[in-house]
């Protein structure tokens, strides 16, 4: 677990493909670079969805676990122009 | 003393809903009003078919009042606000009502205000206005780029998108102008369909017919003079006709009346619909924070389950039904096929259905049963 406080929390437990995604990229347009966006999904997809989504938009993902079922990931904004 | 039962909009959802309940109540046992701000009822999904020119304005409306059962009044008014502890809602044109039971079926409303340039540079067919203005786009268009996709999250019907892409292509080959025409398709996932079993049919129809999937691109700002779209993660296209999705939010009753979350989607229970903290006041449709499609068959199943457990409660019936999520969208993908997609909440990668005629039959067939059979509440 990372004490990393975040700035805004997605919660997108029992939400299936792509809602996670989706509500993580709708919190992001409203981001600042060095916000902290905490994300927590149940889909299992989400894991490769949000690995995926930071490579390619150039965030930094701080952490990705899963616990009892709950995926959390943890991004600091860093690509907002 | 009959039961009040006041319904806030009349979309699919509130006509469903009005007319089952007056189908199985009786004056003794309900009093059923629907208020909405306009006398004319759209069918949504045929702003796709204006688009390209195959229906009119006559094929996809009726006058509001006529579609109600007896047993349902019909108030053209809006409302301006909504009291659940107080059971009350108050009228533009002055005055309130009270309740018994009341069901929030205001649909949602496009807002662009999160994307520069989206008003100025983007066609699209959400409203008929804007569907005859694309149609009347498609009819100049003399080939060139064409972007079409994903504008902004979250938007009505999943689907319209790719539909208006397939479309789009063969009306331009229908024009001859296809071939001097660039397509691509932006969409803010991985993927052009979210669902991942039928993506695979999508993405291959797509090559076959020459549109070109961008992914990963979310739509920022579009300056209107360069005739430019750029994504929030750092990409940029030129366009010469832009087509794509606006983002939609809630009613301006659900945020003024608090009873919305940021966007103006209304919490409820996600199987008996009612609005968190109430029992007498539920949501249906668009309106809600469900994760489910913002469609009209939503709406239509949702009706279905509030109305029936209102009857069931009145009567002193300790039985109810419960939505499921259930979603079916039928996808019209041009040249005489169509696909489509079931979905709720327990099946993650649910297969959607290969490209067919008979699906494409069925898209058509209901554009009429829905003002035979589905809006009178029969099915």
């Amino acid at each position: 677990m990372s004490d990393v406080q975040p700035t805004v929390t997605v919660d997108a437990r029992d939400l299936a493909c792509p809602g996670p995604l989706t509500n993580l990229i709708k919190v992001y347009r409203k981001a600042k670079n060095g916000d902290i966006i905490e994300v927590l999904a149940t889909d299992v997809g989400f894991k490769n969805d949000v690995q995926a989504w930071v490579n390619r938009t150039g965030n930094e993902l701080i952490s990705l676990t899963e616990e009892q079922g709950i995926i959390r990931a943890l991004i600091r904004v860093t690509a907002k122009r | 003393m009959p039961k009040k039962i006041l319904v806030i909009g009349g979309g699919d959802g509130g006509t469903i809903l009005a007319n089952r309940l007056a189908k199985k109540l009786t004056k003794d046992e309900a009093e059923i009003l629907v208020i909405d701000k306009s006398d004319l009822h759209w069918y949504q999904p045929g702003f796709l078919f204006v688009a390209v020119g195959e229906a009119s304005k006559e094929d996809i409306t009726k006058p509001r009042a006529r579609l109600y059962r007896r047993g349902v009044k019909f108030i053209q008014d809006e409302v301006t606000a909504i009291d659940l502890d107080d059971r009350k809602v108050r009228l533009k044109e002055g005055g309130s009502e009270t309740y018994d039971y009341l069901v929030i079926a205001t649909g949602s409303i496009q807002d662009y205000s999160d994307i520069p340039g989206f008003k100025e540079a983007v066609y699209h067919m959400w409203t008929f206005e804007d569907a005859q203005k694309l149609h009347s786009q498609l009819m100049r268009f003399n080939g060139g780029k064409l972007v079409v996709g994903v504008g902004g999250l979250t938007y009505k019907c999943p689907v319209a998108p790719l539909e208006i892409a397939f479309l789009a292509d063969e009306f331009l080959r229908i024009r001859g102008v296809r071939e001097k025409t660039e397509i691509k398709y932006i969409s803010p996932l991985d993927r052009p369909y979210p669902p991942r079993l039928l993506n695979k049919i999508m993405m291959e129809n797509m090559r076959e017919r020459g549109i070109e999937p961008i992914t990963y691109f979310t739509v920022d700002e579009i300056d209107p003079v360069k005739k430019e779209v750029r994504s929030m993660e750092g990409e940029s296209l030129k366009y010469d006709l832009l087509i794509l999705t606006p983002p939609h939010k809630g009613a301006d009753v659900i945020i003024n009346s608090g009873i919305g979350d940021d966007e103006g989607w209304i919490p409820v229970d996600r199987y008996f619909l009612n609005v968190k903290g109430y029992d007498d006041a539920f949501a249906i449709g668009d309106a809600t924070a469900l994760p489910t499609p913002k469609t009209g068959v939503v709406a239509h199943f949702q009706a279905a389950t509030v109305s029936d457990n209102i009857v069931y409660e009145i009567r002193g019936l300790s039985k109810r039904t419960m939505f499921d999520g259930q979603s079916f969208c039928l996808i019209e993908m041009g040249r005489g096929v169509a696909s489509a997609q079931v979905s709720n909440y327990h099946y993650k990668d649910a297969p959607g259905l290969i490209p067919s005629r008979i699906l494409h039959l069925a898209k058509l067939a209901m554009n009429k049963i829905y003002w035979t059979c589905i809006l009178g509440g029969n099915i």
